[in-house]
């Protein structure tokens, strides 16, 4: 039996409604438990006192108007209460209005910590600042680039179709004129690399770009000349 | 029946066997060699030759006359060449001519025509020249390889590209011309008078631009790859583009 349990069954003890089996139990127990034993002599006591005083106090005549005054009471001393508690200060007013005894070797060392510290956040500042401004000229980049490759990839479409056309055609040629396309077709190609390769090194190239365009022209020109032979 | 048996002697055989041996292969032999094409048109002085051709030379040289005379070696026998005149115009179109005709081989062109004509020339594959002409444009566009060789022009208008091959130019810049030389793949070289006025754009991303005599400190360069600059007045305007290769400016 633990003391909760222990002290359910000394109501039903102090009261007679305890079983036999309980009564063994909760006495074996109160042996051992001095807080349960202090416990059941209380509410004796209590109970005791109360039978042999019973009859000695009168009812209150008017239990509601009782109670009413005393809710009365209560609350009107709340607002007393919700003033005399005093407003939290906050961390930094705290802060602010406590003293602080430093020595110099302590003023000295607070000094370089904040020295160090505004250094470090200034370098990380910068840091990331010039991080985010080579990643947004990166982006201008890849932005010129990607329109480099939109306008060659569009006319990339148009040649496909013409070099389709010329290899339906080719099989009538003569070898020389096989060999003949396909060289030339090879220097034009030699020449859209070079100008793509110098764009992608610097996508602001004037003359890159103006040379892949010609080149691509060049190209196509050749493609639908081709073509009709 | 009476038939009649001639009586051949062995060597009356033998020498007919021969002469239809030699008839067989001589036939063969001017069945494989070109046809030749040779016409006159008479024109007037200003007149314009436009020439389409697929694969060959073409060679274009004034003459001190008023009519053109086209001299063809054609290659295949199945190649037609039909030039046809109009008003002040002849207009050759081998590509016209041979459609469905598969390859027509190479055909030679030689023209000889009155010195202020304008020629606007095409080939696929081949060389193409002009010379000693004083007209009003000089086109000559080589689709793949093919040099270009511009001797002795004066016109207000020159066009002159190819991919493969060299280009050459001789000749005089008329005030108010345009001048466009374009290879991919070629030297490029200009020889006109050293008192020529023009705007040149010259473009090599190989960076081989000489511009010689005609150098001068108004020209702005983009790290030698590109030259805009005026020569004197800069009254024509020159544009000159090789992708891979060199341009020269000559003096005359």
């Amino acid at each position: 039996m633990n003391c909760e349990n222990c002290q359910e069954l000394i109501h039903d003890f102090l009261d007679g409604s305890i079983s036999r089996i309980d009564e063994i139990a909760l006495n074996t127990h109160l042996e051992h438990c001095l807080d349960c034993d202090s416990v059941r002599h209380d509410l004796e006591s209590i109970l005791g006192y109360c039978r042999t005083h019973r009859g000695e106090y009168a009812a209150p005549p008017n239990t509601a108007a009782l109670w009413l005054r005393i809710r009365n009471v209560i609350e009107a001393e709340t607002p007393t209460m919700a003033e005399s508690i005093e407003p939290r200060k906050s961390i930094f007013s705290s802060l602010m209005s406590r003293s602080w005894q430093l020595s110099l070797p302590q003023l000295v060392s607070s000094v370089i910590a904040i020295v160090v510290l505004v250094s470090l956040v200034t370098v990380v500042g910068i840091k990331r600042w010039s991080v985010t401004t080579n990643s947004q000229l990166e982006a201008a980049v890849t932005e010129g680039n990607s329109d480099v490759n939109d306008r060659v990839f569009q006319r990339n479409q148009v040649i496909n179709y013409w070099n389709q056309r010329v290899e339906l055609n080719k099989a009538r040629w003569s070898p020389q004129m096989r060999e003949t396309f396909d060289r030339n077709m090879a220097v034009i190609d030699q020449a859209v690399s070079d100008s793509m390769n110098e764009l992608n090194r610097n996508p602001h190239d004037d003359i890159a770009e103006q040379m892949l365009n010609e080149s691509l022209n060049d190209k196509l020109a050749l493609l639908k000349e081709f073509s009709d032979l | 029946m009476n038939v009649k048996f001639s009586t051949w002697s062995v060597p009356s055989l033998a020498k007919i066997a021969s002469i239809i041996v030699i008839g067989s292969l001589l036939g063969s032999l001017a069945a494989q060699s070109p046809q030749r094409l040779s016409k006159r048109y008479t024109v007037g002085k200003n007149v314009r030759v436009e020439l389409r051709n697929v694969s060959g030379t073409i060679e274009v040289e004034s003459w001190n006359r008023d009519e053109i005379r086209l001299s063809a070696t054609i290659e295949s026998p199945n190649a037609h060449v039909v030039p046809k005149q109009l008003d002040s115009s002849l207009v050759i179109d081998v590509m016209s001519d041979n459609k469905a005709r598969g390859d027509v081989g190479d055909i030679n062109f030689k023209l000889q025509v009155p010195i202020s004509s304008s020629v606007d020339l095409e080939t696929r594959r081949g060389q193409i020249s002009v010379s000693n002409l004083r007209g009003a444009s000089v086109r000559a566009h080589v689709s793949s390889e093919g040099d270009i060789t511009l001797s002795n022009i004066v016109a207000t208008q020159v066009i002159a590209q190819n991919t493969i091959g060299n280009i050459f130019f001789d000749g005089e810049f008329s005030r108010g011309g345009t001048y466009e030389f374009k290879s991919t793949k070629g030297d490029i070289t200009i020889r006109i008078p050293g008192n020529s006025d023009f705007r040149m754009v010259a473009t090599s991303p190989a960076r081989k631009i000489k511009l010689g005599d005609f150098w001068n400190d108004g020209f702005k360069t983009q790290d030698g790859r590109k030259y805009v600059g005026d020569v004197g007045d800069g009254r024509s305007s020159v544009s000159v583009t090789n992708f891979n290769g060199s341009i020269t400016f000559m003096r005359r």
